[in-house]
């Protein structure tokens, strides 16, 4: 876990509040057709709201968005986010939203109070994970926010639910079920 | 200082003497759920690294409710995937398509969710569970890693509670708390946030019968509420006891339990409520929504497909005809209620009405993979939520209603107080009895 890259630097895209996962980050077909399929979603994310995002996006980018992202516990866009490298930061989510987040492997902070307020599109920021340090280089301003907790930390490095699962196998699992 | 249920049940489930709202903790489950949509995705993520076995197959409980028509190609092969699934896992608890029904309704019915209880469920609607006072929790895609290892994280929610003062009047029903609870709280007349909270009631909650308890559970689930806990009644665990497939314990809050926020409604000042379309607490009195022509009706799901909701469902459609222009769909709960419709003459009222019966399961609500409605049609309905899209088309108007409100409504041609039109009076008084 200790190679884990946990600081991102790019980009900034912010979003608004009340961003629906279903129509909004990923199309509704793709939810309800529960696809999960990295290259089948990546052309799609954010393809109603910002066509073509996929394709000018660059690993390091951080999506900064208002309250309650997702508006549910929908995760199949955050499967598309993590593939690309991007990272997540959310004025709030839900915690089933978070949980999908979390799940997919997807570096992702919540509980961001006014980091909208810190940044605009298109400006240079950075965010450590692990220590919740958020930094707008463009600005030349620097604030903190809550972490990953540290019970989450290993599910983020390995990868999320299936390299967790993978990594368990090979360590403890296999044994176990010999 | 005193404990919520849910740290009560999650303490237990994890081997600690107690737990706080906000721990994050690894519950051993007394049970784990799936159902029919996600075997082949958690199975495939589940073969793919080459874990062949589940940890607990004892523990699994594998139903089928979200398609069990098998409308499209598509639908047969994941059947018969799940069917192999199932016997590759050695999964006792295989609920088959025709076999039990919907999985958050038929095995509360059997006594296999019994008071106390704490399960991971892969769906959102675990939550019905506290109709009995037990807990189910969604995990989502996460229940691959609860398959093969026996678990997985969990933050202990806190507590949030709502006393219910009064008696509903006549024609008002437990899913018109739902959406008046919904209503208050979009429109900030109640300022309480239930996303990953645990919402439970506490007042006169006796005039509720198991039906209504599912009931109750319904739309807090669409505020993102984690767990909804009904104080289990001397009536609930007599059921429960009667029927139970294992010993339980139940578990009730402490009286200096931490609540995050405590609120209460006055039952009788509630009337008839309908969600207008695209989101549950678009609700209004029903009278603002009256005379809006339907196409499409639909009683059950998750909220109401209880036997007490066919009761009610047919002491209105006694002896009257569905609307000229209007399709009704009834879809019980269980094969067991199915069976009972049959017995006890419901579904002869049923034929005669006009209304079209779908076996157990979760019917239109689970994306109209059956009985969906045309681009630009009404429906009124009892499904969990009316986000627009939800039964089809995009532009198709959603509206939701209790039982007693889409049965009128159906009869009628269009949204009706169900307080206006006379219902049998012997099957409205059976639905007291529905379960014993």
């Amino acid at each position: 876990m200790s190679e884990f890259n946990w600081v991102l630097r790019g980009r900034c895209y912010k979003l608004g509040d009340d961003v629906p996962h279903a129509g909004d980050v990923i199309p509704a077909s793709f939810v309800t057709g529960r696809e999960m399929n990295p290259d089948v979603l990546i052309p799609h994310l954010f393809e109603r709201i910002d066509p073509g995002f996929h394709t000018r996006c660059r690993p390091g980018d951080l999506i900064v968005t208002g309250r309650n992202f997702g508006m549910g516990p929908k995760g199949n866009g955050y499967v598309a986010m993590q593939a690309l490298g991007l990272g997540l930061l959310c004025e709030s989510t839900s915690v089933q939203s978070y949980r999908a987040a979390i799940c997919s492997g997807l570096r992702v902070l919540t509980h961001c109070t006014g980091i909208t307020t810190l940044c605009d599109t298109g400006d240079d920021i950075e965010c450590n994970f692990f220590t919740g340090r958020f930094i707008n280089h463009t600005r030349k301003q620097t604030h903190d926010f809550p972490p990953v907790p540290e019970e989450l930390r290993e599910l983020i490095a390995e990868g999320g639910n299936k390299g967790w699962l993978a990594h368990w196998w090979q360590t403890v699992g296999a044994s176990q079920q010999a | 200082m005193g404990f919520t249920a849910i740290e009560k049940v999650l303490a237990r489930t994890s081997g600690r003497e107690h737990v706080h709202a906000g721990d994050i903790v690894y519950p051993d489950p007394d049970m784990v759920m799936i159902h029919d949509g996600l075997v082949r995705e958690a199975k495939g993520e589940l073969d793919a690294i080459g874990i062949k076995q589940v940890a607990a197959p004892k523990k699994v409980m594998m139903v089928s409710d979200h398609d069990v028509l098998y409308g499209s190609d598509r639908a047969a092969e994941r059947g018969a995937f799940n069917r192999k699934a199932a016997a590759q896992w050695g999964i006792e608890g295989f609920y088959d398509a025709g076999r039990g029904g919907h999985g958050h309704i038929f095995p509360m019915e059997q006594g296999s969710v019994l008071p106390g209880m704490f399960y991971f469920d892969n769906d959102t609607h675990a939550t019905n569970a506290g109709a009995v006072g037990a807990f189910g929790l969604r995990v989502g895609n996460e229940i691959s890693r609860v398959l093969a290892t026996g678990t997985t994280w969990v933050e202990v929610p806190k507590t949030v509670q709502l006393e219910l003062n009064g008696k509903l009047p006549n024609g008002v029903q437990a899913r018109d708390i739902g959406f008046y609870l919904a209503r208050q709280v979009k429109s900030g007349k109640v300022s309480v946030d239930l996303d990953y909270r645990v919402l439970e009631y506490a007042g006169d909650l006796d005039q509720f019968g198991l039906g209504g308890r599912v009931a109750l559970c319904s739309t807090p689930t669409e505020m993102r509420a984690a767990g909804v806990f009904v104080p289990p009644s001397a009536a609930v665990l007599e059921y429960c006891t009667k029927h139970a497939k294992r010993t339980f314990t139940p578990v009730f809050s402490d009286a200096d339990a931490t609540y995050e926020a405590r609120f209460s409604f006055d039952l009788s000042a509630i009337a008839p409520q309908v969600s207008l379309p695209g989101n549950v607490g678009n609700a209004v009195d029903v009278g603002e929504a009256s005379g809006t022509a339907i196409d499409h009706a639909f009683i059950g799901s998750c909220g109401s497909g209880m036997y007490e909701d066919l009761l009610c469902a047919a002491s209105f459609l006694k002896g009257r005809r569905i609307a000229s222009g209007v399709r009704l769909f009834i879809v019980p709960g269980s094969e067991r209620s199915t069976r009972r419709m049959v017995e006890e003459g419901l579904m002869q009222i049923f034929l005669d009405a006009g209304a079209m019966l779908l076996p157990a399961g979760c019917g239109p609500c689970n994306d109209a993979v059956v009985g969906p409605v045309a681009r630009g049609e009404v429906s009124l309905s009892t499904a969990t939520n009316n986000n627009h899209g939800r039964f089809g088309p995009i532009d198709a108007r959603l509206f939701l209603g209790s039982p007693a409100t889409v049965a009128a409504s159906a009869l009628a041609g269009k949204i009706t107080d169900p307080r206006t039109m006379p219902a049998d009076a012997a099957l409205r008084d059976r639905m007291e009895s529905a379960y014993v």
